[in-house]
């Protein structure tokens, strides 16, 4: 299964890929028009600092998003049964119409990337922009720090090193 | 192998899925004493308040039982398990050997003396059709009586309250969901629930419950004070379904006792979902935590080992995550503590703006935390509890509305980050 990774020496800490997810779940798909939807589009991709290096100047950060889990905590505390893995695609799907919104999912995911979409009364994660073909937030990255490519094609290695 | 399952709610569904991703051709037989398809008990407040119909219930599609090759036998109450036969019995006369047993039977709820058996009008809310008793009853019903201000009861509270009832609840102990959240939490949450048409009363009891003609009228508390109602449910507490093994040496305490693959004190007999007991990881003693992720987690871990593959159960957690009136309420493990200064807590109070933190550290991990108005992260945190991470170095981080993966990273690195990026949420 394809995921979506960061490589963090090149992470500006833009957003660009933030505002990118926020139109790609918009109902407009336009940054224009969606700015001014009610309710507001929400991104589910967050970019985070980890830290600075030495200087303030080097501050690093990753935009994190949902892993799609070998061993999804979110699926199991769903109460609704709503979240669960395609099993073509190997991706965790989140079934906006069977939310409840009571957040269990958020209170298990280790890495913090489902969040509250309160106006709309549901929990919302990547979903990898499964309607429109293409993550829209790798597509956005004005420095190609997001890559969407299989674990094996993924220099992981290199990510950590 | 013929495998048999008693019950059919989280942990059984969990324990069949987790079967048969690793053994097709054993035969699945599953005894359920209820007689409505797979359902998410979790929901059925929802349904009582009408924000979902029967089908928004459904916990797994129809088919499942046909895609996973289960025989699922509604209506069958299991009266006895017999270890030694490697057979169950059930109330209609029919028994069913095993070579490998799943006791996931779950709990009810437990009934105090004061409340007489029989009358009109008295409730529990465990399954659906305690749910349908209700709905049924309602249009007769102005005014509501809920004894029990834990889980269940404010779930109930909340639905009956939208449902346009006066609702009273009574709690023995000086604040709402006291087994989750302190009495600070309690008060933010508390007075939205006020908003909503809900009276708490605490610290008091019912001491008689009035009735005529075989229904409930009203009842008296132990201040003397009377309310009216045409409706009383009664959520106290619950008890472990023990009644099937009480005969037998498999062994008891408050549920069934379970190592660490979900094993009783017999090799081929399992225990998963609320009626086990098992390790609390925060609490660092065995007991029942009796919740629905808990109950997944160790149907999970039942199933791999019923299938002949290995998995161990670290152990549960309490953990509870509610939405009252848009204010998200989690909790995780100890909240509480009896003794203070072994602990150092960090709190932040903003009633004003519906905002409660708090979390518990010991020996400088974190061993429990309320998070009201806000849910952002809750599962970094737990995460933190659950691989017992040693949070001394941004111990000042934490309550912090920023505190994020990100600083879990800065803080544990690359073997942080490469988990991550593999998906490995354990």
């Amino acid at each position: 299964m394809k995921r979506v990774y960061c490589i963090i020496e090149k992470c500006l800490s833009c957003r660009s890929c933030e505002i990118a997810c926020a139109v790609a779940h918009s109902e407009s798909k336009a940054l224009a028009d969606a700015v001014v939807e009610h309710p507001l589009p929400k991104h589910r991709i967050h970019v985070e600092s980890i830290g600075a290096e030495e200087t303030p100047q080097t501050i690093r950060s990753i935009a994190l998003q949902c892993r799609h889990c070998e061993d999804p905590l979110c699926a199991q505390a769903c109460i609704s049964g709503g979240i669960s893995r395609n099993r073509e695609t190997g991706e965790i799907i989140n079934d906006p119409d069977r939310c409840v919104a009571c957040w269990s999912c958020i209170m298990v995911c280790p890495f913090g990337v489902i969040v509250r979409y309160e106006d709309c009364h549901r929990a919302v994660k990547c979903d990898h922009c499964a309607d429109r073909g293409s993550p829209a937030c790798v597509e956005s990255c004005p420095t190609h720090a997001l890559l969407f490519c299989e674990a094996e094609e993924a220099p992981i290695d290199n990510l950590v090193k | 192998m013929r495998i048999v399952i008693i019950g059919n709610s989280a942990a059984s569904t969990a324990a069949i899925e987790t079967i048969r991703a690793y053994d097709t051709k054993s035969s699945i037989t599953q005894l359920s004493r209820e007689t409505h398809p797979l359902y998410s008990r979790c929901l059925i407040s929802y349904y009582i308040a009408g924000k979902l119909d029967k089908n928004g219930l459904r916990y797994r599609s129809p088919d499942f039982h046909m895609k996973m090759d289960v025989k699922l036998n509604l209506g069958c109450f299991v009266s006895e398990v017999d270890p030694s036969s490697h057979k169950v019995k059930c109330a209609d006369g029919s028994t069913y050997p095993f070579d490998k047993l799943l006791i996931s039977t779950g709990s009810s709820a437990k009934i105090p003396d004061t409340i007489p058996g029989g009358l009109r009008g008295v409730f529990v809310l465990r399954t659906i059709d305690d749910a349908e008793s209700i709905r049924r009853r309602m249009p007769q019903v102005k005014s509501v009586v809920i004894l029990g201000g834990g889980l269940v009861g404010m779930r109930a509270a909340d639905a009956l309250s939208r449902c346009g009832l006066k609702v009273h609840v009574i709690i023995g102990s000086d604040r709402i969901l006291s087994r989750m959240i302190d009495y600070d939490a309690a008060q933010v949450v508390g007075k939205r629930v006020r908003e909503n048409n809900i009276e708490i009363m605490t610290g008091t009891d019912i001491s008689e419950v009035m009735h005529k003609n075989g229904e409930v009228v009203g009842v008296k508390t132990d201040h003397s004070r009377v309310l009216d109602c045409e409706m009383l449910i009664v959520a106290k507490s619950v008890k472990a379904n023990t009644e099937l093994v009480q005969n037998t040496d498999i062994k008891i305490r408050r549920g069934i006792e379970t190592n660490a693959s979900m094993q009783t004190n017999y090799e081929n007999i399992y225990a998963a979902g609320d009626v086990a007991e098992t390790f609390d990881l925060a609490a660092e003693e065995y007991t029942v935590n009796a919740l629905w992720t808990c109950a997944v987690q160790q149907g999970r871990i039942a199933g791999k080992n019923m299938a002949g593959k290995q998995a161990q159960y670290s152990g549960s957690v309490s953990m509870n995550s509610l939405n009252f009136w848009g204010i998200p309420l989690t909790s995780f493990g100890i909240t509480t503590p009896e003794e203070e200064t072994s602990y150092t807590i960090l709190k932040e109070n903003r009633p004003e703006r519906n905002i409660y933190k708090k979390i518990v550290i010991g020996n400088n991990r974190i061993k429990g935390l309320i998070l009201v108005g806000e849910a952002a992260n809750a599962g970094v945190l737990f995460s933190l509890i659950q691989n017992k991470i040693d949070v001394s170095p941004f111990t000042g981080e934490l309550l912090d509305d920023r505190f994020n993966f990100g600083k879990v990273i800065q803080h544990g690195g690359n073997a942080v980050l490469e988990k991550y990026y593999r998906g490995q949420s354990t």
